[in-house]
């Protein structure tokens, strides 16, 4: 668990509601509030996208919306950099595949 | 359009400071931030900052910016968030967008306290998911309260590098080992000294050469440089890691200025293009101001002074203070701000090779190559006659603007003086009662107390301890050097917390006499062996 659930300076962390949200059709939980990138991360997603040209992957770089490198396709819509974008209960994220969603075989 | 007296852009500390002050002066002042949460880089900082305590010393980072909020509040500021200024013009407007929505305004004097943006470097796999920012890292962990990584490699020996990693550390991750291209560690040697001590270990005059994973890190090369950076083929060195952060500095986020047409220079000692200001801030168009990182990469300490001078000067500017009041404010600010600029790591030092300290002793190189002081080195510092009993040890060594120590000390055993960049003192005609307070008040966790005396045949050690779980008393574990490398057994023999060691507990451990001047940190864990 990559969590902190107890700091020696900051003390035990405040978490919000627990949420569900969906990843590329799977179901994850999250709290609610914080950014998409950080409940992404505590369920172990390293990868957000696959860039245009290459499919190379990406994930947080700059963690403060200005590299765009953590970008992905928020409830369809495309391009929503996940590190400054809220986590909302029911959310469905997926993958960008450049610029669409990456298909994913179940 | 909406119009105010005075527009600041940016709410970290250099802007919120300029905003307290133009506002008490009368002014109607908006600050807009691009953020969700004001205080810019302060908010993400949970260590005792460095500096004198006019200047919030020893506070730690994030309740400074609280401070400044609350004050600037009360004064009547308005903080925009979520307002990112895209354009400004040379009529003092400005262009804002707020979500979907693009607003434009007005005022009469401008300042720019933007503060800064991180650098990269580029090798071979550095696009690669699991390479972050160490701005990100500490997003991650001191906002959102989530590891950035499990095993953690850092590249950049500044102060971020180094104060970022012991974040890391009390986040609970691992910090496989810090690189810097350069020869010598950049940041102040009391920062290294407590992630070495720990035993992470340093490698200096080495980059990194690759990143390795498949789609994400799993492993990263290392190799030595030569004298023009350039990698030495056959030095390679590989380490397990998941993360690789990157500290390598900062660059004034300086393009606002620019777009209105004040003149810029290039100024590497000042972190790269920057606008040409006078001593108050003024850039080559009148109203128009730049405070903090923006006009020189600083330190928050200096941050806030700059934004205090602008503030001045833009209400002076518009007519709220006469120039006589204004002129008395500056010139103490100034007085304030000259003295942060002494010393070994002032701006115009950036580069310089010290070996000598102001004081005229031998710097340590084994600190600025390996993060730690050695032994020879300590009695070069320590020269005091030392008494029975409970006294400090302070291994502070180099010339930082920081002197915390010395307002701590309730029986006035620690002297900086009035140069705040000279080396801290310890006052043979005081006696020390061992009470702690310049343990947990020194911002480097540089000083120790130690008492020769404590059992015949052991020493007892106080120091600064800030990880969990916080050793108990009656604990056995191990006694680490100043380079990490386990000593023996040591006891645990007294545990303190306090409000007002804020958040630092001081550790009392029992090792060896022989042990006394070089123990300087606890592991949990014993050596079987010598139970
Ligand atoms: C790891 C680390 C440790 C540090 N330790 C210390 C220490 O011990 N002591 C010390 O004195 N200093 C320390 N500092 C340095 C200190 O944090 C900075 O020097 C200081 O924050 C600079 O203040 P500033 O107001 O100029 O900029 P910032 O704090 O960077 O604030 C700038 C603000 O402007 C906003 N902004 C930027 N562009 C726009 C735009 N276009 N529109 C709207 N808003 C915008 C940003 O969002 C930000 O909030 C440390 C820094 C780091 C990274
Ligand atoms: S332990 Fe207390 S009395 Fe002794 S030097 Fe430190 S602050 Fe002063
Ligand atoms: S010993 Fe004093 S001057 Fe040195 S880091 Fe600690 S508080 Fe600052
Ligand atoms: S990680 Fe850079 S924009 Fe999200």
């Amino acid at each position: 668990m990559n969590r902190i659930s107890e700091h020696p300076i900051l003390g035990n962390t405040e978490m919000g509601r627990k949420v569900a949200f969906f990843m590329d059709g799977k179901q994850m939980e999250g709290y609610e509030g914080e950014p998409i990138a950080v409940a992404l991360k505590a369920g172990g997603v390293m990868i957000h996208r696959y860039t245009q040209k290459n499919h190379e992957p990406r994930g947080i770089f700059c963690a403060i919306g200005r590299c765009t490198d953590c970008v992905m396709i928020v409830d369809g819509v495309p391009n929503i950099r996940t590190c400054i974008t809220p986590l909302v209960s029911g959310m469905r994220i997926q993958t960008q595949d450049g610029v669409t969603a990456l298909e994913v075989t179940e | 359009m909406k119009r105010y007296d005075l527009i600041v852009v940016g709410a970290g500390p250099s802007g919120l400071s300029a905003a307290i002050e133009a506002a008490r002066c009368g002014l109607t002042v908006a600050v807009f931030d691009e953020n969700a949460k004001p205080g810019g880089q302060l908010f993400k900082q949970i260590h005792k900052f460095f500096g004198s305590k006019e200047h919030q010393a020893k506070i730690r980072g994030y309740k400074i910016g609280e401070t400044l909020l609350s004050e600037a509040d009360a004064v009547g500021v308005k903080v925009f968030l979520n307002a990112t200024v895209s354009g400004m013009y040379m009529d003092k407007e400005i262009l804002v967008r707020r979500g979907d929505a693009m607003e434009h305004c007005k005022a009469d004097a401008i300042i720019i306290a933007t503060g800064a943006s991180e650098n990269m470097v580029t090798f071979d796999g550095w696009t690669l998911p699991g390479v972050i920012g160490a701005g990100a890292a500490q997003t991650m962990m001191n906002l959102y309260s989530i590891q950035p990584g499990q095993r953690v490699l850092m590249l950049g020996s500044g102060n971020v590098g180094l104060v970022v990693s012991f974040q890391l550390m009390q986040a609970g991750c691992e910090v496989i080992a810090l690189v810097d291209a350069s020869p010598r560690i950049g940041g102040y040697g009391v920062h290294a000294s407590k992630i070495a001590r720990c035993g992470v270990p340093f490698y200096l005059s080495h980059t990194i050469t690759k990143a390795e994973g498949p789609d994400c890190i799993t492993g990263v090369e290392i190799s030595q440089v030569d004298d023009h950076f350039t990698p030495i083929p056959g030095t390679q060195k590989h380490f397990d890691v998941d993360t690789i952060c990157m500290a390598v500095g900062l660059s004034p986020m300086s393009q606002l200025l620019k777009m209105a047409g004040c003149s810029m220079i290039d100024d590497p000692r000042r972190g790269g293009q920057v606008p040409l200001v006078d001593e108050n801030g003024e850039t080559s168009i009148p109203g128009i101001f730049a405070a903090g990182d923006v006009s020189g990469i600083e330190e928050a300490s200096s941050a806030m002074i700059e934004g205090r001078m602008s503030g001045l000067s833009a209400a002076a500017y518009l007519g709220f203070l006469s120039e006589k009041d204004k002129d008395s404010s500056l010139n103490e600010l100034e007085v304030a701000l000259n003295s942060l600029h002494q010393g070994m790591f002032a701006p115009g030092s950036k580069g310089k090779a010290f070996t000598k300290t102001d004081e005229g002793i031998a710097v340590s190189q084994s600190l600025l190559k390996k993060g730690y002081l050695d032994e020879a080195d300590i009695a070069r510092f320590n020269h005091f006659d030392k008494k029975s009993g409970v006294h400090p040890v302070i291994e502070c060594t180099q010339n930082i603007p920081c002197n915390p120590c010395q307002d701590a000390c309730p029986k006035d055993c620690i002297k900086i003086g009035k140069t705040i960049t000279a080396l801290p003192r310890i006052d043979a005609d005081s006696t020390c009662t061992g009470c702690g307070m310049c343990v947990a008040s020194c911002s480097g966790q540089a000083i120790f107390l130690v008492d020769e005396d404590y059992e015949p045949g052991y020493a007892s050690i106080t120091l600064p301890y800030e990880f969990l779980p916080r050793p108990q008393k009656g604990d056995l574990g191990t006694a680490l050097s100043r380079s990490g490398q386990p000593l023996g057994v040591a006891e645990i023999i007294d545990v303190r917390s306090a409000k007002a060691f804020d958040h630092t507990t001081l550790v009392t451990m029992k090792v060896p006499v022989a042990q006394a001047m070089t123990a300087r940190f606890y592991k949990r864990e014993a050596q079987r062996a010598e139970l």
